[in-house]
């Protein structure tokens, strides 16, 4: 039998004093791939998204949200009191045994506690440690305050989203805690690997705000090369029509997005051909730009009348139309009925659908973890799978201080009567 | 600017991933998973068919608005910092070069569609039998297989079926899609992590590459907030609130106000609401504008951030909403914060290009485009490495601008048989 594959991850340990949703995403990626990753919380100050909900029974408490858990698989969890006199020096002797620092506080919080970079270095030369504050180390904004939701405004996700001449709205989402954690963990494993090879560690001072500009596709490079300022236009496009939301009448909304000719050619041949759609004013991608408000007219006229509810018959007999039949659609037959001819076309598939989607299913894109205190729950797994060395989501989010026992006593190395001294002292508070 | 000749792409030698190779064969799905692994210091090069390139060379917006191969702003903004080399896969000539390349790569990109990429000679099978190291990341709408993994998809499909477009959006209305193509931002930065983390992978296992499988549907459900968990564990469906927040099913404030010159962003109606109330709503007594705020009646339902009924919460969002209208956002944001308040300012794209925090921290960078005989402004670090710093690279490469470097590395390639290569369309 040949050696089984190491996890990615296995062996690297990660102190991660990362909070609310950035962080803990971060290193949610190194956990569920194989390293040992360790929240350090306190319960005198509890993690923001351990107070938010949805709680399990709608029963408010630090170890039953599943916001917090979602982003925490695979983790444990230690408590310490970083302002008891002792907590510093704790958290410095957990630095000692890890590979990596993960935090988002806002900048110098951790320099408070004798826990910056420099700091660290000292105790572990190889340290590889990222801060994701929202703006950065430096800079006038570098001590604002903030969460996802109000960046994503700073980011132009605002601007960019809702109908045109009414006000810009939210994505409905913190969307850039939602974001940046990719383009976190892009440089915290580059990092690595370059670690791995070399022995060098490093700091990498990440803002939330400067990655996310890197989500704006072609906004940035529009303004200053071309002077257009890019705005919020509904469901269109800038560059493709028909692009569209329609109501069908389960109740559910159903998108097309035309880009190629062949996508065109496809939704005339879903649609039957009826004539309008073979006028010449539609011939060429730039001209159905212009007509698009025909287009969007004549495709709600005929969703409405191609759809039913659920509870409807497939099929209706056409009023005066001599028996003749005419086959209806619910919004996801639409769906694959429109994709049966190549028309990028989709549900908007509401958190409920998603549970229920195929082939979400067939990726086994949610996991169900059994948690202490919260019983199974669903869990997201990444986006990729690995042939060789899949990730594994080991376990349910950490109870606060669940694992306290192990990592003060095996990987800090406290004694017993060192453990229960500082235990009764509030140490681990 | 100095018009210096620059190589193209900058050398990046310094980069934690300098020495390795990438060959970017992808489409929207993932060039900027290229371009930022180009940053970080790998040799990628952009494999392009001949003659007219890569179809995303026209996608718009374009350079004054005229179309043109190599005035695309997403082809510059998604492949700045890469070679490009053309090679045609359709014919055998040319799949036998591209292995003579892969059998030097680390990673190779690709976006064809599901049981397709046999036939370009860039399945897995084919590509480990050259260079078993090889990390081979796949990236499609749906994943490998699957229900729908032969459905199309744009990015207003992806962001639909993956539930981010239902939060998103209002009642009035109904769902809407971010106008910048959020599933291409998620796909790309999502697939760049799996990307990595094979290479990690392989340095631990002896050397071996795999295959990574990387889901553009997953990666924008995975921007759910906590839409999922609140699905789990309440049975709600969280939709579209507008300018509120989707909070778990229950009505928050208005988060979103209209000021003197344009939006902010105030969570909590400015944090009028919530432990740090006090702050705020003292803000609005020193100027007289609290609408009665300030009692201690309101400040305690306030502070406790309990639910408010409709009346209520109208009255906060037009106390709120009255005192923004009459300033401006620069000014409204820096006295919530130094009253310790998380407000932002609702940035156009040009707002963001002038922020000063960006301007701190050194964020733009000038890219020169000799060919054009301009230079344009685009965006910096998105993280800052202290070892090994990030670095633009420089503009995005023409068609086949790196074919007599790419080709010439590989031994026995003379000039004659590239030009033999490209007499036959292979090159």
């Amino acid at each position: 039998m040949p050696e089984p594959l190491k996890k990615p991850f296995a062996g690297l340990r990660v102190a991660d004093f990362a909070w609310v949703g950035v962080g803990p995403s971060v290193s949610k990626y190194l956990a569920d791939n194989g390293a040992e990753v360790i929240r350090v919380e306190s319960s005198t100050y509890p993690e923001s998204l351990r107070r938010v909900g949805p709680f399990v029974d709608d029963v408010p408490g630090i170890d039953r949200s599943g916001y917090y858990a979602n982003f925490n698989s695979s983790k444990l969890g230690m408590s310490v009191n970083l302002k008891h006199q002792r907590g510093p020096e704790l958290a410095k002797r957990l630095v000692a045994e890890c590979d990596v620092v993960t935090e988002s506080f806002t900048p110098g919080t951790m320099a408070r506690f004798g826990l910056d970079y420099e700091s660290l270095r000292a105790i572990r030369p190889d340290l590889v440690m990222i801060s994701m504050p929202l703006y950065g180390q430096t800079g006038p904004w570098a001590p604002y305050m903030g969460f996802g939701h109000v960046l994503q405004g700073a980011a132009g996700f605002n601007h960019l989203t809702g109908w045109p001449g009414e006000p810009p709205i939210g994505t409905g989402t913190a969307y850039t805690d939602f974001l940046v954690p990719h383009f976190a963990a892009i440089a915290l494993i580059a990092a690595l690997d370059y670690r791995r090879r070399t022995g060098i560690g490093q700091y990498i001072d990440f803002s939330q705000f400067e990655a996310a500009v890197h989500g704006l596709g072609t906004a940035i490079l529009d303004w200053t090369a071309n002077g257009h300022v890019q705005t919020r236009m509904g469901n269109r496009d800038n560059e493709a029509a028909p692009h569209g939301c329609y109501k069908c009448k389960d109740g559910k909304w159903l998108v097309i997005g035309c880009e190629t000719e062949q996508h065109w050619a496809a939704l005339k041949a879903a649609l039957g051909r009826p004539e309008w759609c073979d006028l010449e004013r539609m011939r060429r991608r730039w001209q159905r730009f212009e007509e698009q408000r025909e287009i969007d007219r004549h495709l709600t006229f005929w969703i409405e009348d191609v759809t039913r509810r659920a509870e409807d018959p497939e099929e209706i007999v056409v009023e005066g139309g001599e028996g003749l039949r005419m086959r209806k659609y619910t919004s996801f037959e639409l769906m694959r009925h429109l994709q049966s001819f190549g028309v990028p076309a989709g549900v908007v598939q509401s958190p409920e659908d998603m549970h229920a989607d195929p082939q979400l299913k067939h990726r086994g894109h949610y996991w169900r973890l059994n948690h202490t205190v919260m019983g199974e729950r669903t869990y997201d797994g990444p986006a990729f799978r690995l042939s060789k060395t899949p990730s594994e989501l080991t376990k349910a989010a950490p109870c606060l201080g669940e694992d306290n026992e192990y990592v003060y006593r095996d990987v800090i190395g406290l004694s017993e009567d060192e453990f229960v001294e500082l235990l009764a002292d509030g140490a681990f508070e | 600017m100095p018009d210096e000749p620059t190589a193209s792409p900058l050398p990046h030698p310094s980069g934690p991933l300098a020495g390795y190779r990438v060959l970017d064969l992808a489409d929207e799905k993932g060039q900027l998973c290229g371009r930022l692994l180009a940053e970080l210091g790998a040799d990628v090069v952009k494999v392009e068919p001949p003659r007219d390139g890569d179809p995303t060379r026209l996608r718009g917006p374009f350079y004054r608005g005229e179309e043109g191969a190599e005035r695309s702003l997403f082809w510059w903004a998604m492949n700045a910092g890469k070679r490009s080399i053309t090679c045609q896969l359709k014919l055998e000539g040319g799949r036998a070069l591209f292995h003579r390349l892969a059998a030097t790569a680390d990673i190779v990109l690709e976006t064809s569609p599901p049981g397709q990429a046999a036939a370009f000679g860039l399945d897995y099978a084919t590509l480990e039998a050259l260079n078993p190291g090889v990390v081979l990341v796949s990236i499609t709408n749906w994943g490998q297989t699957g229900p729908y993994k032969d459905y199309q998809a744009t990015d207003i499909v992806a962001v639909a079926m993956g539930g981010h477009m239902y939060l998103n959006g209002d009642a009035q209305h109904g769902p809407v899609r971010t106008l910048a193509p959020q599933s291409f931002a998620q796909v790309n930065s999502q697939a760049a992590v799996g990307a990595l983390t094979a290479l990690y992978a392989r340095g631990v296992n002896d050397g071996l590459g795999q295959h990574v499988d990387v889901s553009m549907q997953e990666a924008v459900a995975n921007a759910m907030d906590n839409a999922q968990a609140t699905w789990d564990i309440r049975r709600i469906n969280l939709s579209g609130p507008g300018v509120r927040r989707n909070n778990t099913g229950y009505t928050t404030l208005k988060y979103l106000y209209q000021c003197a010159d344009g939006w902010v962003a105030a969570l909590n109606a400015g944090g009028v609401q919530g432990p740090a109330s006090t702050a705020i709503i003292d803000w609005l007594a020193e100027t007289g504008e609290d609408g009665g705020l300030a009692t201690p009646v309101w400040r305690e339902k306030l502070a406790l951030a309990g639910a408010l009924d409709d009346d209520e919460r109208e009255h906060v969002e037009r106390v709120v909403g009255a005192f923004c209208a009459t300033r401006g956002k620069a000014d409204l944001v820096e006295e919530a914060q130094r009253r310790q308040s998380g407000w932002a300012p609702v940035f156009t794209p040009r707002e963001i290009v002038e922020s000063k925090q960006l301007a701190a921290r050194d964020y733009w960078i000038w890219v020169r485009h000799e060919d054009l005989g301009e230079s344009f402004i685009y965006p910096g670090a998105p993280w800052k490495l202290s070892e090994t710093p990030w670095k633009q690279r420089g503009r995005a490469p023409h068609i086949g601008e790196h074919n007599e470097q790419v080709y010439g590395e590989l031994p026995g390639l003379d000039a004659a048989e590239l030009r033999r290569l490209r007499m036959r369309m292979v090159v």
